[in-house]
């Protein structure tokens, strides 16, 4: 498989292209915004004197391009601020380093990533089974009943705000019912249960405003497909409805579909704001409201950083699997 | 040599294949060295297979791609590297009728103004009696000029398409398959129609088509594609009565004729055609002649002469001999 | 002739649609015995294609069939849909006009062919292949045991057709039903395929119906003809009934319009006027007589009447729906 092996390394390194232009982009806009950083970090009263000394010790004194390329270092060799026994360390991969919170963006990240993967990954394959089979129900019953249900479905779902749901969620199985807990997070390792337990709300929530897109996807690609040739073919071979859809025709509707989700899960993965929020989860879309909330840029530019990362990920998953799933697609 | 409408001299057009940064850029060699004369009065059909460079070929002549490499001229003149304004004389004495009828005429367009467009490109404005015998021309009516392509049959488009291509009066139509997406009762009036516009207007045709039928039906003369090559060339009679290149000879041969019992020599060719991207050195034809020997390999063969004929040329080391191989 | 395998009666096919009811197929009879040949030939819209896919029934839902569909005497059509599905395929297969869009492309070819035969066999997957395998070299692909994991892509127009024959093979049926199965291919590849469609005929005694517009392709292989105008026939016999003694206008005028490869051309194709008339829009006399050449030979009955299959004194059975009681001679 030479081909896929070339395709791998010519797609990464376009990868890296793209991410060193996008890191260089966002470390332009969020040093370009007035706020200072070691501005807050200086303390009050803030005389300028300390503030030169704050400056100095976050290296926000040098010149724009020569922090940017300090940046860039710390992610390959780490980096330190300060000397003596005031310096802070911060190792490599360093993404930059949050002084209000006291920690590496990296730390916080590989911290708070769990939570997020916790609830994107559940969440998601919750609506990828949910969104394509009652998009597949929709297809095969076209124009009766259960297909304008699930058209319905899809309907509130694309536009019922999250926080609404999440809120209404909350209220009717958390309070009223007493059925789940009402936020917190439990991690998978300490007692898989609480974490599912947990998590089931924000999943299904999450799971109902997502599938909501893949009904629609999935119903309008299998009427098309059921169109095709070979789908005649099949029936005419003896193939039953059930073998003619499930075998011969959704294997078409899973190559788009395959490349929204992809995209759906990198984007969720870099923080599922609203979700968390709702339920009060400390996860990477938290992490990044208070960073913008407290002009922390460091943290900014690296969940930024990071988001863009796994979309970009994402993508190249979703090419291989489209190669994968669709033989005419050689990765030449 | 005034009465030569179109002359392409040594054409080649080739495309580029989207290559891959470590690789060798890849070409199709779609058309691959061609020459080629149409004379005044004269209707050349031009028939082979499906990816043979017909098509292509008909674009190079009417000057709607540039060729690769090599010279088209019309009316004597060089043209081939006259371009955009300068371009519409040139175009006016070539004009191209396309395959389907239905995907070259604007949906969206009247008859009326599907015919002056090509007067407008001319900078002219055509009068109603203009087009009313441009339609008459096609045996249509005046009624027709204030409907739409889709209140047509294919027949009558392809007639539409045909007015459209007379209208600034060409010396010469390219008909790239005009009758392949019709059904056989209207191809016989699309066929009749283009030879009652040869006798009327003096038109002289290149006619694309991959029925050897119904080239034979109107063509004086034929050129035999292969893999970008033009492998036999030559009158009708003679090309059809005693084809001179084992793939012209096979070709006729798989021709199914329409009276039962009468029973055809088959020759039943094995293989694919190779495709043009990388064609068999020598001979491209090689690979799936029943004659083929060590020599066909070496060195492409040229079009010559075939025994007691000036006219009629193959490009075969082995051609078949005039006499022994009709088809009687 | 022999006892016929396949045999239709009174077939009727109405489409409702949104602007009224469409009657494709208003009323035809053919039948088809083992080893020999049918072909059904028309101009595009006369209901060929409609004609086999009721005989398959295949027809989508807005389609209302009625007549009899008789195999060795059995009533096919308002079976079960489950009964059906273990006809089609096994004992009645198809040979479509476009092979790539016949085929799955993603699958392999044979795992198509192995499909065709496991609908109808229970068998491991492995004797299946074999059996794939056993049929893609029948067919003539080379190299079959490897090629057989190749994908319809990969092959030529002729390779996938020999594909689409192999897979409609597998389970030797007894009648095949080709749908221009070489309207999409070169003339040398044409002959190839009728070459194998006759070798196979003659090596399994299959009844094949072919579909045709090509007159030349008719003449070389049929041994019955079946010419549909507009949805009804407008005559039937031998092969030689019709290319040596045509009893309808219609089939005249086909003859005489098609150019022929093999002879010097004649001056002039004749022609028939007009087009053919949409499915439905004659409902009075005989549907060819806006077209035709001869009505005035026989007046008003032309357009109140509609003639029905009458037999030719003293030529078998050969039939024509014409009310000019005699041979129709060429007008030019
Ligand atoms: N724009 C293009 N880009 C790349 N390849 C092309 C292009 N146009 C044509 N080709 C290739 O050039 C070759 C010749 O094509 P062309 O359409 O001229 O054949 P043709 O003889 O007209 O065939 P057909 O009978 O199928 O119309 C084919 O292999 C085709 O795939
Ligand atoms: N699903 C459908 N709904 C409505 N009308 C249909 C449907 N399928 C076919 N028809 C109509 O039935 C008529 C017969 O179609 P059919 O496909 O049998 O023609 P055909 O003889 O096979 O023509 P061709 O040579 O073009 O394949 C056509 O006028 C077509 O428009
Ligand atoms: S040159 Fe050789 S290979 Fe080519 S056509 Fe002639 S005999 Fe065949
Ligand atoms: S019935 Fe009349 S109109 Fe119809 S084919 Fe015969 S002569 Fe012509
Ligand atoms: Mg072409
Ligand atoms: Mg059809």
């Amino acid at each position: 498989m030479p081909d896929l092996v070339w395709f791998l390394i010519r797609r990464l390194f376009g990868a890296l292209l793209v991410m060193l232009a996008l890191s260089l982009a966002v470390y332009l806009i969020f040093y370009a915004i007035p706020a200072d950083p070691a501005h807050l970090a200086c303390g009050k009263p803030c005389t300028p004197d300390r503030l030169e000394q704050a400056r100095h010790f976050m290296q926000l004194d040098q010149s724009t391009l020569q922090q940017y390329l300090n940046f860039l270092k710390g992610i390959v060799a780490g980096r330190t601020f300060g000397d003596g026994t005031a310096a802070v360390h911060c190792n490599a991969p360093c993404f930059g380093y949050s002084f209000p919170l006291a920690r590496p963006v990296t730390t916080l990240i590989t911290d708070r990533l769990p939570i997020t993967a916790s609830i994107a990954l559940g969440a998601a394959v919750l609506w990828l089974l949910f969104g394509v089979s009652l998009g597949v129900i929709a297809a095969l019953n076209r124009g009766r009943i259960l297909d304008r249900l699930a058209v319905g479905v899809a309907l509130a779902g694309v536009s019922t705000p999250s926080f609404l749901l999440g809120l209404l969620a909350i209220l009717v199985f958390g309070f009223w019912l007493n059925m789940v807990p009402v936020n917190g997070y439990v991690p998978l390792t300490e007692s898989p249960v609480d974490w599912a337990w947990h998590l089931v709300t924000p999943w299904i929530v999450l799971a109902i405003l997502q599938a909501a897109s893949y009904i629609r996807l999935t119903r309008s690609q299998m009427l098309e497909e059921l169109n095709l040739d070979y789908i005649t073919t099949a029936r005419a071979k003896g193939a039953g409805e059930a073998r003619v859809v499930l075998t011969h025709g959704l294997r078409g509707v899973l190559v788009p579909v395959i490349t929204l989700f992809g995209l759906d899960l990198g984007g969720l993965l870099g923080g599922a704001i609203l979700t968390e929020k709702v339920f009060s989860m400390q996860g990477l879309g938290d992490l990044l409201i208070s960073a913008v909330g407290q002009l922390d840029v460091a943290v900014v530019v690296g969940v930024t950083l990071f988001s863009a990362f796994l979309i970009i990920l994402a993508n190249l998953v979703v090419d291989i699997v489209h190669g994968v799933l669709d033989p005419r697609v050689s990765h030449g | 040599m005034s009465d030569e409408l179109l002359a392409l001299k040594d054409v080649k057009k080739y495309f580029g294949l989207r290559g891959v940064p470590w690789q060798k850029a890849q070409a199709v060699r779609a058309v691959d060295g061609v020459n080629l004369v149409v004379r005044k009065g004269e209707t050349l059909g031009l028939v082979g297979e499906s990816g043979s460079g017909k098509s292509t070929l008909a674009r190079v002549a009417t000057r709607l791609l540039d060729p690769t490499q090599g010279r088209v001229e019309i009316g004597g003149k060089d043209v081939t590297k006259v371009k955009g304004r300068r371009l519409r004389p040139i175009r006016r004495r070539i004009q191209m009728v396309f395959q389907d009828p239905q995907a070259s005429l604007n949906p969206r367009q009247s008859v009326a103004t599907i015919l002056s467009t090509p007067f407008r490109a001319q900078g002219l404005r055509p009068t109603r009696a203009q087009l009313v015998e441009l339609l008459e021309q096609v045996g249509l009516a005046e009624e027709h000029l204030v409907r739409y392509p889709h209140e047509f049959s294919g027949g009558q488009r392809q007639r539409i398409g045909i007015a459209r291509a007379l209208s600034v009066k060409p010396d010469l139509l390219v008909c790239d398959e005009p009758v392949s997406a019709l059904d056989v009762s209207v191809q016989a009036q699309v066929l009749n129609l283009l030879a009652d516009l040869r006798d009327e207007l003096g038109l002289s045709y290149v006619l694309v088509a991959h029925d050897l039928a119904v080239v034979r039906q109107v063509a004086d003369r034929i050129a035999v594609m292969y893999l970008g090559t033009i492998v036999e060339e030559g009158p009708a009679a003679q090309v059809y009565e005693s084809p001179a290149h084992p793939y012209t000879k096979a070709l006729l041969s798989a021709v199914p004729v329409p009276e039962p019992g009468v029973s055809r020599d088959r020759i039943v060719l094995t293989g694919d055609v190779p495709t043009p991207v990388n064609p068999p050195s020598g001979c491209p034809f090689r690979t799936r002649c029943y004659k083929a020997e060590d020599v066909c390999a070496t060195k492409r063969p040229v079009l010559e002469p075939v025994e007691g004929s000036t006219e009629h040329r193959a490009a075969c080391y082995f051609p078949e001999l005039p006499t022994s191989e009709r088809t009687q | 002739m022999a006892e016929p395998v396949l045999e239709v009666h009174d077939l009727h096919v109405t489409f409702s649609t949104e602007n009224g009811p469409v009657p494709a197929v208003d009323g035809i009879d053919f039948a088809v015995a083992p080893g020999q040949t049918l072909a059904i030939v028309g101009e595009s819209g006369s209901g060929k294609s409609v004609s086999s896919s009721a005989v398959m029934g295949l027809l989508p839902s807005n389609a209302d069939v009625t007549g009899e569909v008789l195999l060795d005497g059995r009533q096919l059509a308002g079976l079960p849909n489950d009964e059906l599905r273990k006809i089609r395929g096994n004992d009645i297969a198809m040979v479509f006009q476009d092979a790539l869009s016949a085929l799955n492309p993603y699958y392999s070819v044979g795992w198509q062919v192995a499909e065709a035969y496991r609908l109808h066999h229970d068998v491991p997957k492995k004797v299946a292949r074999r059996r794939a395998v056993e049929m893609l070299d029948k067919v003539g692909i080379p190299d079959a045991a490897r090629r057989a994991d190749s994908y319809p892509h990969e092959f030529s127009g002729g390779m996938r057709q020999r594909v689409v024959i192999a897979m409609a093979l597998v389970n030797d049926p007894r009648v095949l039903i080709a749908d221009e199965p070489t309207t999409a291919l070169d003339v040398t590849v044409q002959a190839q395929i009728m070459r194998l469609l006759d070798d196979v005929q003659d090596e399994f005694g299959t009844a094949l119906i072919l579909i045709s517009h090509d007159l030349g392709v008719v003449a070389e292989v049929a041994d019955d003809v079946l010419v549909m105008y507009a949805g009804r026939a407008a005559e039937r016999g031998t092969v030689r009934d019709l290319f040596f003694r045509a009893a309808h206008p219609y089939s005249l005028g086909l003859l005489g319009a098609m150019p022929r490869v093999d002879v010097p051309p004649k001056p002039r194709l004749t022609t028939i006027p007009g087009t053919p008339p949409g499915p439905g829009s004659i409902t009075t006399g005989c549907p060819f007589q806006p077209r035709c050449a001869y009505t005035h030979l026989v007046g008003e009955r032309c357009i109140t009447e509609r003639p029905e299959l009458t037999p030719r004194p003293g030529e078998g059975d050969h039939e024509a729906a014409c009310h000019l009681g005699r041979r129709p001679e060429v007008i030019l």
